[in-house]
């Protein structure tokens, strides 16, 4: 059946790439002025009625001949799209092929180290996989077709990327999991990295004080690889195409790569690979996707599980808490990364004796406003003014206070880690939603 | 005697050699490393399904995707195609879900019910 896709002249290129990666090299787009959402319905007229802001043609009649216009020869061609590789780039200077990483959008923007035959040798002696064994595959964005990878091809971006072979297992379980480091939703989303297990003294990953911050090389490079592997090995990460973040979002510069500090985890407290059933002796790293940490370090008087559950509100206004469509699909999940010091609090004097009983509460507890609540479910408060029970009580509520809705879905609920440098009772809360997890050992 | 300048010229070639390369800053030096870009898997070409002759008399879906607050869009170029077409039929439909969910139901229906389809994917 013939159809004609209209977008908004902001996303021709990531339109047309999808369209290619999908077959469809010559879909036959006509392009409106952008933005849309939110404009009134006579500004929208114009713009139909107005002329394509690409090619000055005007829309309507770019539409009707999508629909009419015979096909083309080139329209009508079969087979397959090949992008032949080559394995080795051509012979140049050290300081000419640094440029060509750069320029090439290669890098994240950092000096590389350059990947020689001989570090890329070295750095598949640290797994027993062989270099052409399929690792995984990732897409570019979520409507394009996915790129796969093998063993070497990881090993030449976990050289880029700085690491030593010691890093390279957990390099792999990365690129195993299948995700992408850089999604390419125009939210400026985020990633992040916890890794659990023996692997984390084995590598001195950080875990204590600094472990988000840039102090450990295995906390640097291994997230920096995942990146490199996501613009390189995955499609993704390319500006304008495949990545359309309005801000871009600097965590992923090493996505948040942390350690899980199992050792000083309350009794009751599982380690965050064991809750999703890998064995405590196995090194896992798992992958979440979110947006925001809202930092806690005060000396609120109040039980820390009330301040989470306050301090969580917010969390309706970033990320999938205020990126919804409306009626529909509007819950969110949440992550607390925990000091140790306040997770002994939490059990000890707050009766919290594991994560799923804290996590359980806040995902009862956290609940959108009631002015969210009216935004997120126009067909309620259309109901509650033609004065339908219940909603129409909940018209009399402030437009501050809770809403009957659960800010968190049970389904995603409230993650929760462990980790940081026992100085004092504090936390970060976020929006991230795990992902993933997958095994290192499987990878040495 | 020819065996001898055989052998000069072989010394003169192999003394260019070691100079030049002695003389070389390492930044000159060349050198080879890996390609780190992949590439995506070979992509199927899907040939584009034949176009209408005429749009008189027929119907044309026009899909919402659902982007949020976009709605009022479609209403209006259904209006405006409604005006500048009258002997189509332009039918606007919201896909179910968000615009990340697929709805095989309206697809279907399209496929029995409608001759083409305009689609809106935007922001």
């Amino acid at each position: 059946m013939p159809a004609a896709p209209f977008v908004t002249a902001r996303f021709k290129d990531v339109a047309e790439a999808t369209a290619a990666s999908d077959g469809m090299p010559r879909e036959r787009f006509t392009y409106i002025h952008h933005p849309v959402s939110n404009k009134p319905a006579s500004e929208c007229r114009k713009y139909i009625e107005g002329n394509d802001p690409l090619t000055g043609k005007p829309v309507v009649e770019e539409i009707v001949a999508a629909l009419t216009k015979p096909l083309s020869e080139e329209e009508k061609k079969t087979g397959f799209v090949e992008k032949p590789r080559e394995r080795l780039l051509k012979p140049d200077t050290a300081q000419n092929l640094e440029r060509q990483f750069l320029e090439n959008g290669w890098t994240d923007g950092l000096l590389i180290s350059l990947p020689t035959e001989e570090k890329v040798s070295e750095m598949l002696k640290a797994t027993s996989h062989k270099p052409d064994e399929i690792v995984g595959q990732m897409r570019p964005s979520p409507a394009q077709a996915p790129w796969k990878y093998t063993v070497e091809m990881v090993a030449v971006n976990a050289v880029m990327a700085g690491a030593k072979p010691k890093h390279f297992p957990a390099i792999l379980a990365l690129a195993a999991t299948g995700q992408g480091s850089l999604p390419s939703s125009t939210s400026s989303m985020a990633r992040m990295i916890v890794i659990n297990g023996p692997l984390r003294n084995e590598l001195k990953i950080n875990m204590g004080i600094g472990a988000l911050g840039p102090f450990d090389e295995a906390n640097a490079v291994i997230g920096r690889a995942w990146t490199l592997i996501t613009k390189n090995l995955g499609g993704g990460g390319k500006a304008g195409t495949t990545y359309l973040g309005t801000f871009g979002n600097n965590y992923n510069y090493n996505n948040l790569c942390f350690a899980e500090k199992e050792e000083a985890l309350p009794s009751g407290w599982k380690p965050f690979h064991v809750q999703k059933g890998f064995k405590q002796e196995e090194s896992v790293v798992s992958v979440f996707n979110g947006w925001t940490l809202l930092n806690y370090s005060a000396y609120n008087p109040d039980p820390y599980h009330e301040l989470m559950r306050r301090q969580m509100v917010a969390l309706e206004m970033s990320g999938a808490g205020a990126h919804h469509t409306p009626g529909v699909s509007i819950q969110t999940a949440g992550m607390l990364i925990i000091d140790p010091v306040t997770a002994k609090a939490l059990e000890e004097e707050e009766s919290f004796e594991t994560k799923e009983k804290l996590s359980q509460w806040l995902t009862e507890n956290v609940h959108f406003t009631m002015w969210n609540y009216w935004n997120a479910m126009p067909d309620y408060l259309k109901k509650a003014k033609e004065g339908v029970q219940p909603y129409a009580s909940l018209l009399k509520r402030a437009p501050e206070s809770d809403s009957p809705l659960q800010l968190f879905s049970p389904r995603a609920g409230v993650e929760i880690v462990v980790v940081g440098g026992e100085t004092n009772p504090y936390w970060y809360a976020g929006d991230f939603r795990y992902l993933a997890s997958a095994s290192v050992d499987k990878w040495k | 005697m020819k065996k001898r300048i055989g052998w000069l010229a072989l010394a003169v070639c192999l003394l260019a050699c070691l100079i030049i390369s002695c003389t070389q800053k390492p930044e000159q030096r060349m050198m080879t490393v890996l390609n780190p870009v992949g590439s995506p898997t070979p992509t199927p070409l899907i040939p584009m399904a034949p176009r209408l002759d005429t749009l008189e008399g027929k119907t044309i879906y026009i899909v919402d995707v659902m982007y949020p607050l976009t709605h009022q869009l479609f209403e209006e170029m259904q209006k405006v195609l409604s005006e500048r077409y009258p002997k189509t039929n332009w039918v606007v439909k919201s896909k179910a879900g968000t615009y990340f969910d697929n709805d095989p139901k309206l697809w279907e229906e399209i496929k029995a019910k409608a001759q083409g389809m305009i689609i809106g994917v935007g922001h």
